[in-house]
C-alpha cells in the first residue's frame, strides 16, 4: 500500500517531469541540428573555398570530440572565459552543434551524389540558382540523406541522457535521484530504459513512415 | 534581298580548357524554321558548342544573339529569360529524377512561367500527348524506357515554347530499337516548323531532316552546305572520309 | 593561457595514462562485442524463426536504450543485486561490449547477406556441410567486408568510453575533471582531452585501414 502511494506521489511525477525535460531537449535539438546540418553540408559542397574549409574543420572537430566533452566545454569550460550558460542551454547547444556535424556528412554525400546533368537541365529551362537548389537539388538530396539523418536523430534521443552529466535533470537524471533515494536501481532504470525504448521505437516508426511517404521509384536503393 | 534577322546568331565563340582549345572561333546563324545538323568526329566540340550557346558552359569569348538581341550572360535575369526561349535536349535526358513525367514538364511552367497549377497541368498533359506519352504522365523517370525519357525531355523543352531547340545527340544513349520513336518526334517537330540545331552521328536521319549540315572538326567549322552536297560531294577530303566511314557503319536509313 | 599550458604540462602523463585506459576498454568491448555479435549475426541470417525473433529483440533492446542508463543499471543495479564483486572498469567493458554486439551483429548480418547465393551453392556442390560452407567460405568473405564497419564502431566506442567516467572509471575524461578541479583550467584541459580522443580515433582508423589493405583480395575493393 505504501508502495503504491510512493509510486503515485514520488515516482510518477518525477518520471513525467524527466520525460518532459527530455522531450524539450530532444525536439528542438533535432530540428535545429538538422537545419544547421543542411546549412553546413551545403557550405561544404557549394561554399566558397574559405567557408568550405571552415565548415570542414568544424565537422572534423565536432565529430572528433566525444559529445560528453563538448557538453563539459560549454557548461564547465566557457565560464572560465566569462560565458555562463544554463544547464539546459548548454545541453541544447551541445546537441545542436554536434548533431549538425553528423547531419552535414549525410547531406554532403547526398548533394555530391546528384548528377551534374540535373543542374544543367534546370538551368536550360530557365530556373535560377535558388530555384534549382529548392526545387531540383534539395528534394533529391533530402531523400538520399533521410536514412542517415534519421539514424542521427535516433542517436540524439539516446545521447540526450548525457544532459544529466551537466546537471540538466532530465529522464535519466530523475531516475538517478529516485534510485539513489530508494536503492531500487534495477526497477527504476528498467522503467527508464523502457521509456527510452519507447521513444526510440516511436521515432524509428515515424521516420520509416516518412521514408515510405517520400519514397519514389528510382530512390529506393538509398533506404537502409 | 535583305536577309531576315536570324533567330539565333553565334559569333566567334571560343572555349579553352587549360591549354586545349575546344572551340576555335565558331560562328553560325540559323533562321526561323531552319534545321541545321552538326556532324563531326567525337571530340570535335559539338556538345561544347551547343552548351556554350545556352551558356551552360561559359565561353571565353564570342557573342550569342537571339532575334538580334545580344545576350549578356552576366545578367542573371536576362540569362534565365533567354534560356526559356532556347530548348535544350541532352544526350542522357537529364530528367528530374524526383518528379513524374508530368512534374518534369510542369516545373518550368510553374516556376519559370508562373502559370497557375491547373493551367500548367493541362498544358503539360497536352505536351506529353504530343510526344505520345499520354499513358505515362504519372510515371517516374526510373519507370520509363530511354526512348520515353527522351520524349519527356522534349515535351519539357517544348512546354516552354522555345524559339529554337538545341538537341545534343538525342538518340545516342538509346538502344537501337528505341531510336525510331524519338526520331519520329523530332521529324514531326521539323515538319511543324520548329527551328532546330541538332548534333548527331545518325547520318541517315540527318540527311532526311537537315536543311543544312555543318561539319566540325577540332573546334572549327570545316564545311557547311546542303546535306546532299556535304554527304556525297564534299569539297574536302576529311569531310568525305568522315562521311563515308560513318555511313558505312551499318546504319539503317 | 600560460596557466592553462602549465596545467596541461603537469597533468600530461596522468592524462595519457587515462587515454590508455580508454583504449583498453574499447579494445575489450570490441572483442567481446565481436564474440557475441558473430553468433547474433549468424542466428539472424541462418537461424530458425524463433532464434531470429529472439536475436532481433536483443538488437532492438541494446540499440534502444542510452549507454548511461545501461551503465547505471548494471553497475548500481545488477552488480549489487547479484551480489558479485565487479569493478567499474569491468562493468564498462561488459556494457559497451553488449551494446557493441548489437551494432556489430547488424554490420556482419549485412555483410553475410551481401555474399551472393552462388557461393553457398558452390560450397555445397563441393560436398561441404552447411557449417563448413559458412565458416570456410561465407565468413572469410563477410569479415573482410565488415572491416569498414569496425573502424566506425571503434570510433564510436572510443567516444562512448568517455561516458564510463560516470561510474568512476579512471579514464581520460575523469582524469581531466580531476586535474581541472585542481588547477581550475577547465577549458584548456577539456580541449586537450578532446584532441587526444581525436588522435586516438585517427590512429585507430588508420590501423584498421592498413588491416583492410593487408586482407584485401582482388575483387574486394569497396
Ligand atoms: N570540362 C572539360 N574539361 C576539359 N576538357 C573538356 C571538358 N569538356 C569537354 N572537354 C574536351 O573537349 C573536347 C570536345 O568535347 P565535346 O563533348 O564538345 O565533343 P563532341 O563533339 O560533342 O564529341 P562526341 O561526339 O563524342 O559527343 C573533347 O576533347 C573533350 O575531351
Ligand atoms: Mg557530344
Amino acid at each position: 500500500m505504501t508502495e503504491l502511494v510512493y509510486i503515485g506521489e514520488e515516482v510518477l511525477p518525477a518520471l513525467l517531469r524527466g520525460l518532459w525535460i527530455s522531450l524539450i531537449l530532444i525536439l528542438p535539438s533535432s530540428v535545429l541540428g538538422f537545419a544547421a546540418g543542411v546549412l553546413v553540408g551545403a557550405l561544404r559542397v557549394y561554399g566558397a573555398a574559405g567557408f568550405r574549409w571552415l565548415a570542414n574543420a568544424y565537422v572534423l572537430i565536432f565529430r572528433g570530440f566525444p559529445l560528453i566533452i563538448q557538453l563539459y566545454i560549454w557548461y564547465f569550460g566557457l565560464p572560465r572565459i566569462g560565458i555562463y550558460m544554463s544547464p539546459y542551454g548548454a545541453s541544447v547547444m551541445g546537441f545542436v552543434l554536434c548533431s549538425a556535424a553528423y547531419h552535414s556528412e549525410y547531406i554532403r554525400g547526398a548533394l555530391l551524389s546528384i548528377r551534374h546533368g540535373q543542374m544543367l537541365a534546370a538551368q536550360s529551362i530557365g530556373l535560377n540558382r535558388l530555384q534549382t537548389v529548392l526545387y531540383v537539388i534539395m528534394p533529391q538530396a533530402f531523400r538520399r540523406a533521410l536514412p542517415g539523418c534519421g539514424n542521427e536523430i535516433i542517436y540524439l534521443i539516446k545521447y540526450s541522457s548525457l544532459a544529466y552529466m551537466v546537471t540538466c535533470i532530465e529522464l535519466t537524471g530523475e531516475g538517478k535521484i529516485l534510485a539513489s533515494a530508494s536503492f531500487k536501481y534495477i526497477e527504476v532504470f528498467m522503467i527508464i530504459g523502457a521509456i527510452y525504448l519507447g521513444m526510440v521505437s516511436i521515432a524509428t516508426w515515424l521516420l520509416s513512415m516518412l521514408e515510405n511517404h517520400l519514397t519514389i521509384p528510382g530512390f529506393e536503393r538509398y533506404r537502409t | 534581298m535583305p536577309s531576315p534577322t536570324p533567330v539565333l546568331a553565334v559569333e566567334n565563340i571560343t572555349k579553352t580548357y587549360g591549354i586545349r582549345t575546344i572551340l576555335d572561333g565558331v560562328s553560325l546563324s540559323i533562321n526561323r524554321g531552319e534545321i541545321k545538323v552538326l556532324i563531326g568526329p567525337s571530340g570535335a566540340g559539338k556538345s561544347t558548342l551547343l552548351q556554350s550557346i545556352n551558356f551552360l558552359i561559359q565561353p571565353d569569348s564570342g557573342t550569342v544573339a537571339l532575334e538580334g538581341q545580344t545576350i549578356n550572360p552576366h545578367d542573371k535575369k536576362a540569362l534565365c529569360a533567354y534560356r526559356q526561349q532556347v530548348g535544350m535536349i541532352f544526350q542522357d535526358f537529364n530528367l528530374f529524377d524526383h518528379l513524374t513525367a508530368l512534374g518534369n514538364v510542369e516545373i518550368g511552367l510553374i516556376r519559370v512561367k508562373h502559370m497557375i497549377k491547373n493551367e500548367a497541368r493541362d498544358r503539360a498533359v497536352t505536351e506529353l500527348e504530343r510526344v505520345g506519352l499520354k499513358q505515362h504522365t504519372a510515371h517516374y523517370p526510373a519507370q520509363l524506357s530511354g526512348g520515353q525519357k527522351q520524349r519527356v525531355s522534349i515535351a519539357r523543352a517544348l512546354a516552354m515554347e522555345p524559339k529554337v531547340m538545341l538537341l545534343d545527340e538525342p538518340t545516342s544513349a538509346l538502344d537501337p530499337e528505341l531510336i525510331g520513336e524519338v526520331h519520329s518526334v523530332i521529324s514531326k517537330l521539323g515538319e511543324a516548323g520548329m527551328t532546330m540545331m541538332l548534333a548527331t552521328h545518325q547520318i541517315g536521319f540527318a540527311r532526311h531532316l537537315a536543311h543544312e549540315m555543318i561539319f566540325m572538326e577540332n573546334g572549327r567549322i570545316v564545311e557547311q552546305g546542303p546535306p546532299d552536297v556535304i554527304l556525297d560531294g564534299a569539297a574536302r577530303q576529311r569531310t568525305r572520309e568522315f562521311c563515308s566511314r560513318i555511313s558505312g557503319a551499318g546504319e539503317k536509313r | 593561457m600560460s596557466q592553462g599550458m602549465t596545467a596541461i604540462q603537469e597533468g600530461f602523463w596522468y592524462l595519457l595514462e587515462g587515454a590508455w585506459v580508454n583504449l583498453i576498454v574499447v579494445v575489450g568491448a570490441l572483442i567481446f562485442g565481436f564474440l557475441l555479435g558473430l553468433p547474433l549475426a549468424l542466428g539472424q541470417v541462418y537461424g530458425g524463426k524463433i532464434l531470429r525473433r529472439v536475436f532481433a529483440v536483443y538488437v532492438w533492446f541494446f540499440r534502444g536504450i542510452p549507454l548511461l542508463v545501461f551503465l547505471f543499471l548494471f553497475y548500481f543495479g545488477l552488480v549489487a543485486w547479484l551480489d558479485i564483486n565487479l569493478s567499474a572498469f569491468t562493468v564498462a567493458v561488459i556494457v559497451l561490449g553488449l551494446i557493441s554486439a548489437a551494432y556489430q551483429s547488424q554490420t556482419l548480418r549485412g555483410a553475410l547477406l551481401s555474399i551472393p547465393e552462388g557461393q553457398m551453392k558452390a560450397a555445397r556442390a563441393l560436398g561441404m556441410s552447411d557449417f563448413q560452407a559458412i565458416f570456410r567460405v561465407i565468413l572469410p568473405q563477410s569479415i573482410r567486408l565488415s572491416i569498414p564497419g569496425w573502424s566506425n564502431e571503434y570510433a564510436i566506442l572510443l567516444k562512448d568510453s568517455a561516458v564510463t567516467y560516470a561510474l568512476g572509471v579512471s579514464e581520460l575524461m575523469s582524469r581531466t575533471n580531476h586535474v581541472a578541479s585542481r588547477t581550475y583550467q577547465h577549458l584548456y584541459l577539456y580541449i586537450t582531452a578532446g584532441i587526444l580522443f581525436m588522435i586516438l580515433t585517427y590512429a585507430g582508423t588508420r590501423l584498421m585501414g592498413m588491416l583492410q589493405k593487408r586482407l584485401t583480395v582482388p575483387g574486394y575493393t569497396r
